[in-house]
């Protein structure tokens, strides 16, 4: 493997290596800058709402801010308590949370009076994330996120660590989910794209709704200046503020995409302000969609969403995409390692009944592996699911499909942003689809195991 | 009409469908489980029944009435407390209205709960379990026992006075919604432990 743009393996994250930390052994804290950090939350949002207000004066032109000795005093009077609480809350929060790797466990106590503790097997991690946002940069502290298949309760969050031992604990729980020992070092990773800025810039703006969009943000102002007429700002303003949700804050959190591959799984890191380390281990992705916008195609590009179990509502939406955007060629491969051995352009896609309204447009194929639905003539999806993920199959038929003879087929996969759903399918090639599908789920799950502790399974 | 599908719900003439020896595949070649050459390899009137010589193993008669008593129970106070608004302010002609509405709509849901009740089906097959129901979306769901994380029992107050229980089966997708309603309940909790004892003996994970 030579050397690739960005350095080494191993990622450009290398620095001095700190001495190792043996999670296993003893009881860990997080990093005791998080005790002052905490403090200083809490006195800053005491200071705006209930200090600031104390050292006000009414008077008669107004409220001012004269520092007399009564004023003064009450501030001290309330502040010092209230620092005193701060320390202690900050302190408490510190001491009361304890983990260690026990085993094939992570553990995670809680509480100094009452303890509560959990228990995470490792085999059931889906993902593994460290945050750093902007604020926590500048200390060197890094959130450490575990997520776990079930829900928004189900994540583990250590905020914050220290920004080595985060990267310690990731290597040691993903070597242990992998089935190694603890001590392995993290594994080396090979780099496989690098979104540029420019392209993701052009990408984010070469879409029809934020052309559309920004058309319409040019003509509002024209006609605002124009005429003066201030009842277009009801439409500049939504306008504008399309546009920052649909492109600057995806320039913001993509900015800086590498996607890398190790044998621990799949890692990202992206972020302009608050730096996100995704690691997906092998056979945690669920389903994926290659979407294709109209205006991308003609530059080949293509842009990867998938489904991972345990993301959950709000992390859902920042962790479900793969690739912000890539050459579908690079989207293509990636999607290959996901799936090992999918090739997708090689299924063999049938096309839709001419009946129902789904068209021509869309079609289905599968293979041993794979299961594929293409659909969308503006905006081309691309829906993939291995057989060996697939939850449940269903047949549906609403009653136009049941006036033209036609049927839906949907592969279940965990809640997410792909859905893969075969639409208007003559009746009997439905549940042909059905069976076929259905056995070779079978047959792939017998094959492939439980997606646990991947690295002992394969040697 | 071609005849019913042989046992396991695979139609005999589909070698596109069989099932694979082994996960290697055969030199990058596609092997569609779409049928290649457009024509329906299953019955189309076959295509919502459980096939493999299989039959519907049916609910139980009381769903029927566990609908059409849960919707007097909630068509009652609906229509006498409507009657009386209405006739606050628009007189008896608006109440007669609103009584005759109700009571059609009350006689449409008495209709759609026997429907229902017939479009309701199970199928326990080797391995998975077959679910069918929909009057007006019909829909048929194949849950591997293997995917099954929970399956649990529950009836409610009407149900557990009727005798009745509802069986539903959870997978890690939302959309899989597997829920057998109606069933007696010795016979739903019989359904739990055989459907709990092969999810355990396929247990997958994720």
């Amino acid at each position: 493997m030579p050397p690739g743009p960005y350095g080494a393996p191993g990622g450009p994250y290398q620095g001095p290596t700190p001495p190792p930390v043996r999670f296993s052994e003893g009881v860990h804290r997080l990093h005791w800058a998080t005790a002052p950090l905490r403090m200083f939350v809490i006195l800053s949002v005491y200071f705006v709402l209930l200090g600031l207000p104390l050292l006000l004066t009414q008077t008669e032109d107004g409220v001012v801010l004269v520092l007399t000795p009564k004023a003064v005093a009450r501030f001290v009077i309330v502040t010092v308590p209230m620092a005193f609480i701060a320390v202690g809350v900050g302190l408490w929060a510190w001491l009361a949370l304890r983990f260690r790797v026990d085993g094939d466990d992570l553990v995670v106590e809680t509480g100094l009076l009452r303890t509560r503790k959990r228990r995470i097997p490792l085999s059931r991690v889906q993902a593994i994330d460290v945050v750093r946002p902007l604020v926590t940069r500048l200390f060197g502290l890094a959130e450490l996120r575990v997520e776990l298949a079930g829900g928004e309760q189900n994540a583990i969050a250590l905020r914050y660590l220290g920004r080595g031992t985060a990267q310690q604990l990731r290597a040691e729980l993903l070597a242990r989910a992998a089935g190694l020992p603890g001590h392995t070092p993290e594994a080396p990773e090979r780099p496989l794209w690098r979104v540029s800025g420019g392209t993701l810039l052009a990408s984010l703006v070469l879409r029809l709704p934020v052309l559309g969009t920004a058309l319409l943000l040019v003509v509002s102002l024209v006609l605002l200046v124009l005429y003066a007429e201030l009842g277009m700002l009801a439409v500049t303003i939504p306008a504008l503020l399309g546009l920052v949700r649909a492109v600057v804050a995806p320039m913001v959190m993509y900015g800086d995409f590498t996607v890398a591959i190790s044998p621990d799984g799949i890692r990202l890191r992206s972020g302009l302000l608050e730096e996100r380390m995704q690691t997906v281990p092998p056979g945690r992705v669920q389903a994926i969609s290659i979407v294709e916008p109209s205006l991308w195609r003609s530059y080949g590009w293509a842009r990867l969403d998938v489904t991972v179990a345990g993301y959950a509502g709000e992390r859902q939406a920042l962790s479900s995409v793969l690739l912000p955007v890539a050459p579908r060629q690079v989207a293509l491969h990636l999607v290959a390692q996901v799936f090992p051995g999918a090739d997708v352009d090689a299924v063999r896609l049938l096309p839709a009944s001419s009946k129902g309204i789904a068209g021509a447009a869309s079609g289905a194929g599968t293979d041993d592996r794979i299961f594929v639905v293409r659909h969308g003539r503006v905006c081309r999806r691309t829906d993939v699911i291995a057989h060996a993920r697939a939850q449940s199959v269903r047949l549906t038929q609403n009653p136009l499909q049941r006036s033209l003879g036609l049927a839906t087929v949907h592969i279940d996969a965990p809640p997410g942003p792909v859905r893969v759903a075969a639409a208007d399918r003559d009746l009997g090639e439905a549940r042909a689809i059905l069976e076929s599908t259905a056995r070779r789920a079978q047959a792939a799950r017998a094959a492939a195991g439980d997606p646990a502790r991947w690295a002992a399974r394969r040697s | 009409m071609q005849p019913p599908p042989p046992q396991g719900g695979m139609p005999s003439s589909a070698p596109p469908h069989a099932v694979p020896q082994n996960s290697v595949p055969q030199n990058g070649v596609p092997q569609n489980g779409v049928p290649q050459n457009g024509v329906p390899q299953y019955p189309a009137d076959q295509a919502f029944q459980p096939g493999g010589g299989l039959s519907w193993s049916p609910i139980s008669k009381r769903y029927t009435w566990h609908r059409r008593i849960a919707a007097t129970l909630w068509a009652v106070p609906i229509t006498v407390l409507g009657a009386y608004l209405v006739a606050r302010g628009g007189g008896a002609l608006g109440a007669a209205l609103w009584g005759a509405a109700a009571l059609i709509s009350l006689g449409l849901a008495w209709i759609v709960a026997d429907l229902a009740y017939r479009s309701w089906g199970y199928a326990e097959r080797g391995d998975d379990l077959l679910v069918t129901h929909g009057v007006f979306v019909k829909r048929l769901v194949v849950v591997p026992y293997g995917r099954m994380q929970v399956v649990d029992v529950t009836a409610g107050l009407l149900e557990q006075w009727m005798g009745i229980a509802t069986v539903r089966l959870h997978t890690a997708a939302a959309a899989t919604d597997a829920v057998i309603p109606g069933l007696p309940a010795a016979e739903a909790a019989l359904l739990r432990d055989r459907l709990a004892r092969k999810g355990e003996e396929r247990s997958m994970g994720l």
